[in-house]
């Protein structure tokens, strides 16, 4: 009698404890800010039964409530961020549109001005070795890699504008969506290869003393003889911007915001998905736009440039005319690729 | 000779970004619609389906009945 | 013709997520998925609220708008579609949305974004209405089976209205007007508070064809 008593007085006690502990586990972690809406909204119900007004106002913050939905941010009722990112990438593709045609336009009027830059001695035959096979191999990657997302950008930027017209919704959705997977693909291999090269180029992109001069002058470049150019190191104050600039900065604030937007499976929320979308757009823009002035300059802009990346050497003359301090140094034995001199080629005798 | 095929290279190509300069300004950011028709592939309007056989009214009428059917006063009455 | 909406009602919304799971049923949806889902505020502490919220079909949907393939249209009811042939699965829509209603099924590696999946307000896509290859893409088309939204129709407390804007308006005043308080819609001023886009030039792809009368008003005017 006296065992079963105390035995039922158990069970009650372990049934109400477990009760207590689910009730405990049940109730929610309200955060303070949570638990002043809700006091708000129980004090006017007393008030006015009915009137939800705290609650229609809990609503627009947009903070995350309960759902028993599980998703990204499946329990913020309305994001208002949205409106705002919307209405913002107006501005920004169409001054970023204009400003890209306007550079494009801009090159062409140089060109047909100026037209490329020519060697003003004949070549001497005696050729210079420039930029090293490791260096093109970069130097070739990460440049196809670049100009792909900057050609699949533009077409998820401005393809529905340009070539939607033209194409017709099902050709254009075909277009795009090879250039969103090439650009999604591509992109983390540009992530790789890009810490990469500035490593590889820093040492040659350092600013000189000697680099002032020639961004006072714009390196001579405006002079249609050709015959007052700027003498520079490996690379002129020119190169060096385009390096800081292009790879640097665009390269690096594009690979973060990249990442951030190529990657949703994070839970990052929409809001950081906006802002960097909007930064990778702008990025993006100026790299297509530094890419168009490289690409110029690299191959028609400037008679032998192609062919120091190409083959990676250059003729002395070249040498001599556009880099005259890395010229000196290379003659005088200073310059060198890394450990070792750098090769010269005396004439009739083939590349190293 | 190569001057010429460069330099008409640069144009074809300054052409091309000129013709995207007439698509810088991005279009209205509003909706555009025409009912219901979309991409020459027509999305046939609820009311062509065999319960309505194109009778627009009898569509119409259905929705109606059909959102008064949630209205409980009308089943208290 | 008819502006269709929904209205959900949070005096009378019990969280019993029926509605989420009659999407679910109705459409055949993928697991990982939700067209509809209900958000409770003040969970568990008086004054608690719940609301069901899907894809509002905005007068000026930010998705179309954004779309940088433009796979959005609206139909003559005001029902905002895609075409899931056309999307790419970008996620700027979900970027804009300010309900949260464009969903991805991310199975693909490193969360790669499928085609966009979202509320048809239970009327397909471009298809032929009830086709098999319709129901796949989007899931049954109950409009053309002369029936509404299956979230709305079988809403046990009736907190969650879907039709015509103006019956839906008509019956919610009259519930309000019966219990004397809580007349306020949810999301209504954000879903509907900007006009429809007029307009603009048609562009050749628009141009009404045979099948669908541009009046309209299934071609009797």
């Amino acid at each position: 009698m006296r065992n079963s008593s105390i035995l039922s007085a158990a069970a009650v006690w372990v049934a109400t404890l477990s009760l207590a502990g689910a009730a405990v586990a049940q109730t929610p972690a309200l955060n303070p800010e949570d638990a002043q809406r809700a006091r708000a909204q129980q004090q006017r119900q007393r008030t006015q039964p009915g009137n939800d007004a705290p609650v229609w106002r809990d609503v627009r913050y947009g903070e995350p409530k309960v759902s028993a939905v599980r998703g990204r941010e499946t329990d913020v009722l309305i994001q208002s961020e949205g409106q705002t990112w919307r209405a913002a990438r107006v501005p920004m593709a169409t001054t970023g549109g204009f400003v890209f045609a306007l550079a494009l336009l801009g090159i062409l009027g140089f060109y047909l001005w100026r037209g490329p830059i020519e060697l003003t001695e004949p070549p001497t035959g005696r050729r210079i070795e420039r930029f090293t096979r490791a260096q093109r191999i970069m130097h070739w990657t990460l440049a196809i890699a670049f100009t792909t997302l900057g050609v699949t950008g533009l077409i998820i930027t401005f393809g529905k504008n340009v070539l939607l017209p033209v194409f017709g919704y099902s050709v254009f959705s075909v277009v795009a969506m090879a250039a969103k997977i090439l650009h999604n693909f591509v992109g983390p291999v540009f992530v790789v290869l890009l810490p990469i090269m500035i490593v590889m180029f820093l040492k040659s992109n350092l600013f000189k003393s000697y680099d002032w001069p020639w961004i006072k002058r714009f390196g001579g470049m405006m002079d249609r003889t050709g015959r007052s150019e700027v003498p520079s190191g490996k690379a002129n104050a020119g190169q060096k911007i385009l390096f800081w600039l292009m790879l640097v900065a665009v390269g690096i604030t594009a690979a973060i915001t990249g990442l951030i937007l190529d990657f949703p499976n994070f839970d990052q929320t929409r809001q950081t998905m906006q802002i960097a979308n909007g930064i990778h757009m702008v990025a993006g823009i100026g790299g297509v736009i530094l890419l168009a002035f490289h690409i110029y300059l690299g191959t028609v802009g400037m008679r032998g440039a192609y062919d120091a990346m190409r083959h990676g050497y250059v003729d002395e003359s070249w040498a001599k005319q556009h880099h005259r301090i890395w010229y000196e140094d290379v003659m005088s034995g200073k310059a060198s690729h890394g450990d070792r001199p750098v090769k010269v080629v005396e004439p009739g005798r083939g590349a190293a | 000779m190569m001057r010429r095929i460069l330099t008409s290279l640069l144009i074809a190509s300054t052409g091309a970004g000129l013709l995207g300069l007439a698509g810088c300004g991005e279009r209205e950011q509003t909706a555009h619609y025409e009912d219901g028709r979309y991409r020459g592939k027509p999305d046939t309007p609820p009311y062509m389906a065999a319960p309505f056989g194109g009778d627009v009214m009898k569509y119409e009428n259905a929705m109606r009945t059909r959102a008064q059917n949630q209205n409980e006063y009308n089943r208290i009455d | 013709m008819a502006r269709m909406k929904f209205i959900c009602d949070a005096e009378r919304c019990i969280e019993c997520n029926s509605c989420v799971v009659a999407c679910k049923q109705e459409h055949n949806i993928p697991w990982g998925v939700n067209r509809r889902r209900v958000v409770t505020l003040n969970d568990g502490v008086p004054g608690e609220r719940s609301i069901s919220a899907a894809c509002m079909h905005c007068s000026d949907a930010p998705c179309m708008a954004v779309c940088p393939v433009d796979c959005f249209y609206k139909t003559a009811d005001g029902v905002v579609l895609h075409d899931k042939d056309l999307c790419i699965g970008c996620g700027y829509c979900f970027y804009a949305c300010p309900f949260g209603a464009p969903q991805f099924p991310q199975d693909g590696a490193f969360g790669l974004r499928g085609k966009m999946d979202k509320c048809t307000f239970c009327a397909g896509g471009p298809e032929p209405d009830g086709s098999e290859a319709e129901f796949q893409k989007y899931g049954r088309n109950r409009l053309a089976e002369g029936k509404l939204p299956a979230c709305a129709e079988m809403c046990s407390t009736k907190a969650l209205l879907g039709g015509d804007g103006d019956v839906l308006a008509d019956i919610y005043r009259q519930r309000a007007m019966a219990r004397g308080k809580g007349s306020e819609v949810w999301g209504w001023a954000t879903a509907y508070g900007r006009p429809e886009g007029k307009p603009s030039a048609p562009r050749p792809q628009d141009k009404p064809g045979p099948k669908a009368p541009a009046n309209g008003n299934g071609g009797k005017s």
